[in-house]
């Protein structure tokens, strides 16, 4: 087949997706009113069509991408013939009209998934999550296929048939161009970097995991079953879609970190933003279940949360896809934001709607009965990490709100974000200490006494210590000191449940922590997050507060000191690789006088057939120890003279951040594992919505 | 904590209807606290964004006052001298010209920008002093195809 006829397969492919998602989320609705099974399974086998139709575009995409046919505009936009193969597939979501059909082909295949795994179980619901996900699909499908561009034509749909004609759509990944070019533009060497393969994947498995929980909110609000069975039913999707957003602000930072040479890993930026505020709503979440789930209460809260997460998270494509906000992200301004924001406030308006209108059936079945017990520290916790979520939506899009009010431009950076953001954190990371140590319904003052005593001694030597070791600004010793308060209140409580073990089983010590984690796995998978929290806390105080750099010109041969280290530059090498060509300074570093090895910052020079879009990136250096790392740049270089610029950074701790997040994830997996006694939860709460819908 | 039935304790008498305003309360102070505190932080934190010529109608207020400015870039202008790191280069629109000095490491997209975005303070002499820049790229992430 031509290239041309590939284009119109792909396109063809997306616009019957379109039209079977409509139909099973028309067709789904009308089944659960009219009660009708057999159109029930029509709409669900139509939901299996829409899988393998945006697979189907999605595949002959990525074909197109790393067999360059580069008549298709976006191939030739995004790839290169020396493209390594790698990039060549990151493609798909390296661009607008790509990452489009990656979300739509993502949310299709999480949709079937969902289905196979629910439409027996929940046969009241699903009819309903059949629709909202139908709807969801369908409008990421009509920005590629329907779509016009609002700014040049309003807000119209066209119905345009094949690829030819749809070549007037912004939004469609199969556009043809009238010519063949000899090459493609390549993606931008920027973004040619293995953290960059995989941060826009787990950024979308997040941000599009949370339509699973959203849809489900959605159903039970139709069918008034609001109950904690819809919220358990997708306890394991939330976990996970959880699990990715952490993975994308993680690799998200170590891309920043690695690749922009600046010396840090979050600089507040409206994209970076954009991927915390949902993860700050979600985390939310997942604690207010729990106080669902054990007492009945917090219903209401919770369905916001689940909009909140979703909204956020649309708002999170939005912004990265729209170039609305100035940002390092700016991918191109798109004219698709219009069209975002109208399908967002839809949607926010009809859940909000309908859950005014069910307001009746969301009553709280327990009331809190003190200020000082485990559901007021869930409770202040949501609000923090809410608050927290506002204040960064605030800083985010104030602006442009602002200017549209009062035409005047004003801006924040950093400075506001850490400003506000610095002490609710901190208050946030007290909090996750004090938490175990308060229990349930009301807790007594002999009790708190008890709980708080050793680690609140544990953290006063810590400190004391911390003091001698010469940390002697207070937040610095606030810091260290919280993050001590809190590993040691986790520790107690593994410490006590594997005694317990040990006791009632005689259960040897490591047999004992392996059976207590296995047989609680949410709970004590919910401790290892909060460990691997801590220790990313650990690392991000360590160099935002005591980072160090200097900068240098040396001839080979000179030196640069900072602290206890002396690099010695030893001279440039120029030579091409495979599609750029580098230039390389090598250093050896000297910790205390002892020869550690050596570091090689580069500057790598990419050539295109396009000379606006050759460009330089800067490759930084980095020696990593559990203590600091050894950051090297080289920000300037001279040929003739053999003379480089470095700037060397010590970053003391920023290690911890990485290995915090890992732990974090090792947690979260832990927790969303099968757990029989979640099972057994689930189907217990399945009953008793049973019986009072009976 | 175990997640095994905890039975939904039905409301005694003992426990008073009245308690969850001090919630309702608290909470709404809690929220009421950290908008307030955002706020208040945006005004204090926040600074104008012109480009040159809201600039120039405002210099003289706004010397040594940080602001960030949107400005295209002439590219002929850009010189940097890497033994110092430091960058100058001129911002213009028009007649309206802007030289900019900044230090530190050179952005990669610097020799390809249309537009700067830069951080910093206008200085008495009239040299804005950069503390950060952001290089805008006719498109940054993407671009149109060439012939």
């Amino acid at each position: 087949m031509t290239d041309v006829a590939m284009a119109d397969l792909g396109y063809a492919a997306l616009f019957l997706s379109l039209i079977f998602s409509l139909y099973a989320a028309g067709a789904a609705l009308y089944a659960a009113r009219r009660n009708r099974s057999e159109i029930f399974v029509s709409a669900r086998n139509a939901i299996f069509v829409v899988a393998a139709l945006t697979s189907l575009a999605t595949g002959i995409l990525v074909w197109a991408l790393v067999t360059h046919q580069f008549r298709i505009e976006y191939v030739a936009r995004q790839t290169s013939r020396a493209q390594p193969l790698l990039y060549n597939i990151s493609a798909l979501w390296g661009g607008q009209e790509g990452s489009l059909l990656f979300w739509a082909w993502l949310l299709a295949i999480f949709s079937a998934i969902v289905l196979i795994q629910n439409y027996r179980k929940n046969q009241e619901l699903m009819p309903y999550v059949i629709t909202g996900l139908g709807v969801t699909i369908a409008f990421f499908l009509a920005l590629m296929t329907i779509a016009s561009n609002p700014e040049e034509s309003g807000f119209i749909i066209a119905l345009p048939l094949n690829a030819t004609l749809a070549a007037s759509l912004v939004g469609n990944p199969f556009r043809v161009l009238d010519f063949v070019p000899r090459d493609g533009n390549g993606l931008n060497p920027l973004l040619q970097n293995p953290g960059m393969f995989i941060h826009p994947v787990t950024q979308y498995l997040g941000y599009v995991g949370f339509t699973i929980p959203f849809a489900f909110a959605m159903a039970a609000l139709f069918t008034r079953r609001l109950s904690d069975v819809w919220i358990r039913t997708t306890r394991r999707w939330t976990l996970v879609s959880w699990l990715f957003l952490s993975l994308g602000l993680l690799f998200g930072m170590q891309w920043a970190y690695m690749e922009l040479g600046w010396g840090g890993y979050w600089g507040w930026d409206p994209v970076e933003n954009a991927s915390l505020m949902p993860w700050l709503t979600a985390t939310a979440y997942l604690h207010s279940v729990m106080i669902q789930e054990k007492r009945g209460m917090l219903k209401v809260w919770n369905l916001v949360l689940v909009m909140l997460t979703f909204a956020l998270s649309l708002l999170g494509t939005f912004i990265t896809r729209s170039g609305v906000i100035e940002s390092v992200h700016a991918f191109g301004v798109s004219s698709l934001g219009p069209w975002f924001l109208v399908f967002l406030g839809l949607t926010l308006l009809s859940f909000l709607y309908l859950l005014f209108e069910r307001m009746g059936d969301l009553k709280e079945e327990n009331e809190l009965d003190s200020l000082v017990s485990r559901e007021s520290s869930f409770l202040l916790n949501n609000l923090i990490l809410v608050g927290a979520a506002f204040a960064t939506l605030w800083g985010t899009i104030f602006p442009m709100v602002n200017e549209a009010i009062t035409n005047k431009k004003v801006t924040v950076g950093a400075p506001f974000f850490n400003q506000v953001n610095g002490p609710i954190f901190f208050a946030l990371i007290i909090l996750v200490g004090i938490c175990p140590l308060i229990g349930w319904r009301r807790a007594t003052i002999e009790n708190l006494i008890r709980n708080f005593m050793r680690p609140f001694a544990a953290t006063l030597v810590a400190v004391i210590v911390f003091f001698a070791l010469g940390v002697r600004e207070w937040y610095g010793l606030l810091s260290y000191g919280a993050a001590t308060f809190v590993l040691v209140t986790i520790a107690l409580e593994f410490y006590r449940g594997a005694l317990a073990r040990v006791r009632q089983y005689s259960e040897n010590w490591g047999i004992a922590a392996i059976n207590l984690i296995s047989d609680n796995r949410r709970r004590y998978g919910g401790y290892i997050v909060h460990v691997g929290v801590i220790l990313a806390v650990i690392g991000i105080a360590g160099s935002s507060f005591y980072q160090s750099e200097t900068q240098a010109n040396l001839k080979p041969g000179e030196t640069v000191q900072l602290k206890n280290y002396t690099l010695r530059f030893d001279g440039l090498q120029i030579y091409p690789r495979e599609n750029h060509q580098a230039i390389t300074a090598r250093l050896t570093v000297f910790e205390n006088g002892t020869n550690v090895g050596i570091l090689v910052p580069e500057k790598n020079y990419y050539p295109s057939n396009n000379p606006d879009m050759s460009q330089w990136t800067t490759e930084i250096a980095v020696r990593t120890t559990p203590l600091e790392d050894l950051y090297v740049t080289l920000a300037g270089f001279d040929e003739k003279a053999q003379t480089a610029t470095l700037k060397v950074i010590i970053n003391p701790l920023v290690v911890w951040l990485w290995i915090g997040f890992a732990i974090l994830v090792g947690g979260t997996v832990v927790a969303a594992l099968p757990d029989p006694r979640e099972e057994r939860a689930l189907a217990r709460a399945r009953a008793k919505e049973a019986l009072a819908h009976a | 904590m175990s997640s095994i039935a905890v039975p939904n304790v039905e409301r005694t008498a003992s426990v008073k209807t009245g308690g969850k305003w001090k919630f309702l309360i608290g909470g709404l102070l809690i929220l009421g606290a950290i908008a307030y505190v955002t706020v208040m932080s945006f005004q204090s934190n926040a600074i104008y964004y012109l480009n040159l010529k809201e600039l120039n109608a405002q210099r003289a207020s706004l010397v040594n006052q940080a602001v960030r400015i949107n400005a295209p870039l002439d590219k002929s202008s850009i010189q940097f001298d890497d033994k110092s790191l430091t960058l100058k280069f001129i911002l213009r629109d028009g007649d309206l010209a802007l030289p900019v000095v900044y230090k530190g490491v050179v952005p990669d997209t610097m020799d390809k920008g249309d537009s700067v975005v830069a951080e910093g303070k206008l200085g008495a002499d009239g040299i804005f002093q950069a503390s950060t820049i952001l290089v805008k790229c006719p498109s940054k992430y993407e671009s149109e195809p060439a012939r």
